[in-house]
């Protein structure tokens, strides 16, 4: 289920700034509690598919002291594309949260 | 000696071999991702650092695999654009050959088959792109037809070379140099279709 999400995690992880495969992942993490403990190969495939559908953009970049990393930041499609899919879910998660909410429906 | 990181990255190239330079990329962003992670293992600097690294990212033909249906799906938007433009001069060179060509002369089936092939590789492409998205069979029956209608269309255009108006042979140009493009893309197809059921069957 988590797969089918994870274009509009990964979009989300990156509102912040801009950041590194390894970085997003760690966001994804954090932000999850652990819950999302995906394999962390999992989110380069999705990076490359949100860059080429102009989503996301990248670029290497070499920190002082540090390594050489592509760094992925967000396109204002991909900002555009973030928005829509929180309201599809935010409308998908309500109807969700009414059909389970706990209660027993009426027979 | 190749460490575990180094083993990994040249496994993952090996994979990714249906398009070498997103192996190339990616050999260098996930030997970065992976060094990261080994350093913030408690054990770093050790092979089971590395190893628990490796282990995190995940096995290396599932990744390659998740590429390999990306890249279907981008083949297979191509191959359709191709189609269509395809469809669409193919329909004006046609026409023009309609209108610009005495028939009079050439064996009757020519203009038969250049029109009824046209009509038969539309159909075919419209039902496959309905029923069979991604199908390379359906995509080289409508090939066929565009074929057999352009070869259909050579020959009325042939026997006429010498009188031929230029927008009638601009237009079998476009048609010829549009049909090989369009049989490179479904070969590419085709090829990458087989890639992806490899590496999620673990053939090669």
């Amino acid at each position: 289920m988590l797969k089918g999400h994870l274009d509009a995690i990964v979009l989300a992880a990156l509102e912040a700034g801009p950041a590194h495969g390894y970085a997003i992942i760690e966001t994804i993490k954090n932000r999850s509690t652990s819950t999302f403990d995906l394999p962390e190969g999992t989110v380069y495939p999705a990076l490359h598919r949100l860059e080429q559908a102009g989503l996301l953009s990248s670029t290497w970049i070499t920190p002082p002291g540090g390594r050489r990393r592509r760094v992925y930041s967000l396109t204002k499609a991909g900002s555009a594309a973030l928005a829509d899919r929180r309201k599809v879910w935010g409308r998908f998660s309500r109807a969700v949260d009414t059909l389970l909410g706990g209660r027993a429906w009426p027979a | 000696m190749a460490g575990v990181i180094d083993q990994y990255v040249a496994s993952l190239r090996r994979e990714l071999d249906f398009d070498p330079a997103l192996a190339r990329r990616l050999a260098g962003e996930v030997e970065d991702h992976l060094r990261d992670a080994a350093e913030a293992d408690p054990a770093w600097p050790s092979a089971d650092a590395e190893r628990r690294a490796v282990e995190r990212f995940g096995v290396a033909r599932e990744i390659a695999a998740e590429f390999a249906a990306d890249a279907v799906d981008r083949q297979a938007r191509r191959t359709w654009v191709t189609l269509l433009v395809t469809v669409v001069v193919t329909f004006i060179a046609m026409r023009l050959r309609a209108m610009w060509l005495d028939d009079g002369a050439i064996p009757a089936l020519a203009p038969l088959v250049d029109r009824y092939a046209f009509i038969a590789a539309i159909a075919v492409g419209a039902i496959g792109g309905f029923a069979f998205r991604r199908s390379p069979l359906a995509f080289t029956i409508c090939l066929g037809g565009l074929l057999a209608s352009i070869a259909a269309g050579m020959v009325r255009a042939d026997l006429f070379v010498q009188g031929a108006p230029l927008p009638v042979l601009l237009a079998a140009a476009g048609e010829i140099a549009l049909v090989g493009l369009l049989a490179f893309h479904v070969v590419g197809l085709s090829r990458r279709l087989k890639r992806t059921a490899a590496l999620r069957g673990g053939g090669r």
